[in-house]
Parts: C-alpha cells; structure tokens; sequence
C-alpha cells in the first residue's frame, strides 16, 4: 500500500486528539505539559508532509519555528512548575481551587 | 534599504530597549524607577519615530526580497502601533507607585513589557498565517510569565498556571487551522489565501472555512469570549494590578488588531459563514460577561467579569462586518480605544489605592470614598459612567458607534440585546458610584495626590469627557470625530 499524503494527515489528526483528551484529563501538570507539547507537534507532522506534498519547502520551515515555539513554551511553564513545586511540594492540578471563577 | 530599515525602527527600538532592560537589570545599583523610565524612554522614543508614518497611504512590504509579503507596513498597523505603545507607556506611568510598594518588581519586569509590546506590534504588521502566530506566541507567553510575576503568592502562581496551560491549548488550534489552510491553499499569506477563496468551488474551500474556525476558537478565546471565558475572571484576579491592567487593555487591542486583518482581508469572500457562530458567540458572551459581573464583590473580578461583556460588544460589531455594515471595522476601533481610556483609568485608581493598602478591594471598602478622596471619586465616577456608557462619555459614543453598524447591517435584535446588557451593567457600575457618595465615613479627608499617577488619572477622566462632549466643541481641536476619522481611513487601506 502506497502511503500518501492522507495517512499523515490521519496520523496527525490521531496525535492531535491524543493531545486533546490530555489536556482534558490529566491532573498532574509535567503530563499537562506533555499533553501540550503532542498537540503542537502533531501539527507539525501535518505542516511536513503537506510540505513535501505540495513539493514547497516552507511548509517544512514552519516545523522548525512551532518546535522553537513548543521549546519555549515548555521552558515557561517548566521554570513556573518548579516554583510551584516548591511552594506546595505537589504538582496536582487538584490543589488550583484557590479561585473559582 | 535605509528607508526601509526606518519603517520597521519603531519595533526595533522597542526590542533593543528590552534586551537593554535585561542587561541592565543584572547590575543591582539601579532601582526601579530607573528601569520604569529606562522603558518608558524606548516607548517613548519608538511612539515619536512611528507618529509620521500615519500620514503614510500607501502598503510597503519590508525587505520583499528576503520576506516576499509577510510583513506589511500600512495605515492600519501604523495606528494599532501607536495605541499599544501608548497603553504600555500610560500602565507603566500610572503604576509607578505600585511597583514601589512591592517588592517583587525587578528590572525584567520591564523587560518582559516591552518583549509583549514587540509581539504584539508584529502581530499588527503580520500579513502571513505563521507569522502571525509566532508574534501572538511573543505577546503571549511575556503575558504569562507577567500573570505570575509575584511568586510568593498562591493566587499570582495559580492564575498564570491556568491561563499557561489553556492558552497553549488553543494556541495548538491556531497552528492546527494554519496546517489546514495551507494544505488547501498551499501558502499562508494572507492575499493568496482570499485569492483562491475567490475562485475556489464549495467543496474546495472547506479546508480553508475549517481552519479559519479553528483561528477563529483562538482569538475568540484570547479576548474571552463565553465558552472559553472561564480563565477571564481568575486570571485577571490573581495578577498583579499592572499586569491586568496591560492585559485588560492593550493585549486585547492587539488580539482586535489580528482578527479586523483576517476578517477583513483573508476571509472577506466567505465572512457570511461564520457570521451565525458569531451571533450565537456574542449573545452568549454578553448574557453570560453580564452574570459574571453582576455576582462578584471584589472589584477586581468585577472589572474582570465587566471586560467580558466589553467584549461581546465588539463581538456584534465583527459580526456586522461580514454583513456588509461598512462602519462596523472604525467602530470597533473607536470602542477599543474608548474602553482603554475607561479601563485603565479605572483600574489605574484600584492600583493607586492598592499601593497604599495591602486588602483585598472590596465594594465595602469604597464606603465614603467620596469623602475621603473626592478628587479620586468624581474621577471614578467618570470612568465608571463611561463603561456603562452614560451619555457626555467617550464610552457612549463608542457604544452608540458599534449599535449603529449592527441596525445598519439588519442585526436589529442584536443591538437589542446589547443595550439591554448596558442597562443591566448600570447596576454593577452605579453599585460603586452609590458605595461611593451615599455611605458617611469615619476617616478624615486626604490631599488630592499631586504625583505623576494622580496627575495622568486625572487627564485620562478630562479625556473620558472630552470624547464624550468635546466633538466641535471647540473649532481647530480635533474631539472624538478626528480619531473615527483616521479608523475609517485605517480600515481603507487594508482593502
């Protein structure tokens, strides 16, 4: 079976939807972040075989700026997760009720 | 080449004074008024260099040889500039006491201001999909790190946590739609993308409404409206006063800023469709930011709850773009700019009093205020007048703009809905006036504070009025006519 441009996308839509759901779900934050870090890199499954399916390399050039973007995004969250951590010695996502809005 | 490199000097100035504040925030002899007028002198200096470009017509793309037509330089993102460089440079003036009253302001505070005030510049200049998620990616993720500037406390730490980790996810979203809408187009700047919306069939194009629904969820998400507003009123809560106020204000002129550009340039042949959704978006937003509101006592959240409604104002008017009302794009301008001058000014004055006291503002503790500090009240009063949209306001003109383009584009019932919600915001408004001037107070009246925040409050409420009233006023002084007129002449140079 030729694998074209579809299966990517299908993949892509998966890891996506895998993202989602744990976004949605998990309580402990470092997974949170994982869960993040799937949603956006999915999408660049997609940007890289649209990229090689329109047969323009630009495509493959938004891959690398979202994975810089995903980079720093961790990197804010990551050093917010250590202060957090410190403060309570947990990183639940059950201990935010603090507020309610 | 030269002329070029003067175009883009606004922003480069803003980026070099942020890596200049990070620098010298490493040397500890310098304190925080330094670094606020060191920031204040870059946003200053990039607001002067810009100002003549607004007499600037024509569309100039920067460096075509090296970007082709990703950032553009036209009227348009000339006059968002000016306004996020003039918020940044108010919210830092007007909060020069509340830095100093506590102490967890250090110089990459400033910093991260200006790293914001950056993204937020590139995402009004953005003619290009990736691009432009990369520049709300900037503005964001400074905003973040803002929200939870204060990390000894629990709420501060909380609130950024909340809004980091949604505001990825819907950012994932905008990424998502960009992926879908280059594979149908196979480009992501902006004019090719209403190109093959022109003369693409039905069944073609729905890659291209899938993604702009997905870009859509993200901006709908970021300005807070309704099914996605649940991070709106903790977040605005637990950050410290001059970040809510940034946030309230200038970062939701710059999501404004991206969304006019899409809708009125990307999307324009196929508005129509999302039009549906976006009523549905607005009574929600309005009926629900109204119920927020209503059932907060602190006045923090109020504000909070209050800047959602604001939103779903705006939100009538979007929709009335892509009905054909050719006013609706100058009135959400004019709205943006009157809600910032009322905002800021109201939460300018919390902040003023916070610096002072350490509690939690209450309505309870307003009881008297007018004795107290009756300078400070009647300016209150004017600002909460205008967000209510009382008459002799900037905030009723501003209000009366957005209902006419809604009746102009047939949304009759709409515009019901919204001055029924404007009513209902007299009630949590008029709650503070009425706190204010009806209740006796024990404490002895203080001096009117003759300090730079005290004095630029005070011109922001004489500017609240003089929108209001000051149109023709005076012969050779532009009123409030004068900035609807170059809106309207903004929104013609993106068509």
């Amino acid at each position: 079976m030729e694998i074209g441009l579809s299966h990517y996308l299908v993949l892509s839509t998966i890891l996506f939807a895998i993202g989602l759901i744990g976004v949605m779900r998990r309580k402990n934050l470092l997974l949170l972040f994982f869960a993040t870090e799937i949603l956006l890199n999915s999408v660049n499954v997609a940007f890289a075989a649209i990229s090689h399916y329109h047969g323009d390399l630009t495509g493959q050039m938004f891959a690398f700026f979202v994975i810089a973007i995903a980079a720093s995004e961790v990197a804010v969250g990551l050093g917010l997760l250590i202060v957090w951590y410190k403060r309570t010695g947990k990183i639940d996502l059950d201990m935010m009720t603090t507020m309610r809005g | 080449m030269l002329e070029q490199l003067l175009l883009i000097l606004p922003m480069a100035i803003t980026v070099i004074g942020a890596f200049f504040l990070m620098l010298l925030s490493w040397n500890k002899r310098f304190t925080l008024k330094d670094y606020n007028l060191v920031a204040v002198f870059f946003l200053m200096l990039s607001f002067i260099v810009e100002f003549p470009q607004l007499s600037n017509t024509e569309i100039i793309y920067i460096f075509p040889e090296v970007f082709g037509t990703m950032y553009i330089i036209d009227n348009f993102s000339t006059l968002f500039d000016l306004m996020f460089t003039a918020g940044a440079i108010l919210t830092l003036l007007i909060n020069t006491d509340y830095f100093k009253s506590r102490n967890y302001f250090n110089g990459e505070y400033f910093a991260l201001v200006l790293f914001s005030v950056f993204g937020m510049m590139t995402l009004a200049h953005s003619n290009e999909l990736v691009t432009a998620f990369i520049a709300l990616e900037i503005a964001s993720l400074s905003v973040y790190a803002l929200a939870g500037y204060h990390k000894n406390n629990r709420l501060s730490t909380e609130a950024m946590l909340k809004y980091m980790i949604l505001g990825s996810m819907t950012g994932a979203f905008f990424i998502l739609g960009t992926a879908l809408i280059y594979g149908a187009v196979g480009s992501t700047t902006l004019g090719d993308i209403a190109l093959f919306i022109k003369s693409a069939s039905d069944s073609e194009s729905l890659l291209v409404i899938t993604g702009g629904t997905f870009i859509l969820v993200t901006i709908l998400f970021k300005i807070g409206a309704v099914p996605f507003h649940s991070w709106v009123v903790d977040v605005y809560h637990g950050a410290p006063f001059p970040v809510t106020m940034f946030m309230a204000s200038t970062f939701k002129i710059a999501l404004f800023a991206i969304a006019l550009r899409l809708y009125l340039v990307d999307f324009a042949p196929i508005n129509v469709i999302w039009s549906e959704l976006l009523q549905v978006i607005t009574v929600l937003t309005l009926i629900g930011g109204s119920w927020l509101a209503i059932s907060q006592d602190n006045l923090k959240r109020m504000l909070a709850g209050s800047s959602i409604v604001h939103s779903g104002y705006m939100l009538i008017a979007i929709s009335s773009i892509g009905l054909g009302s050719q006013e609706a794009a100058p009135a959400i301008m004019f709205y943006l700019m009157s809600y910032f001058l009322s905002s800021v000014g109201a939460f300018g004055i919390l902040s003023f009093i916070a610096s002072r006291s350490n509690k939690a503002l209450t309505f309870k503790d307003f009881k008297g205020f007018s004795q107290r500090r009756p300078y400070l009240a009647a300016m209150m009063a004017i600002f909460m007048l205008s967000l209510s949209g009382f008459p002799s306001t900037i905030g009723f003109l501003g209000k009366f703009y957005i209902f006419t383009s809604a009746i102009e584009s047939g949304q009759i019932l709409l515009a019901g809905l919204g001055i029924l919600t404007a009513f209902i915001s007299v009630y949590y408004y008029f709650k503070l006036i009425a706190m204010m001037y009806f209740y006796p107070t024990d404490e002895p009246q203080k001096k009117f504070p003759m300090d730079l925040s005290g004095v630029l409050i005070g011109l922001m409420a004489v500017l609240v009025i003089w929108g209001g009233i000051g149109t023709g006023l005076i012969p050779f002084i532009p009123g409030a006519d004068g900035f609807i007129d170059i809106a309207k002449q903004a929104v013609l140079s993106l068509q």
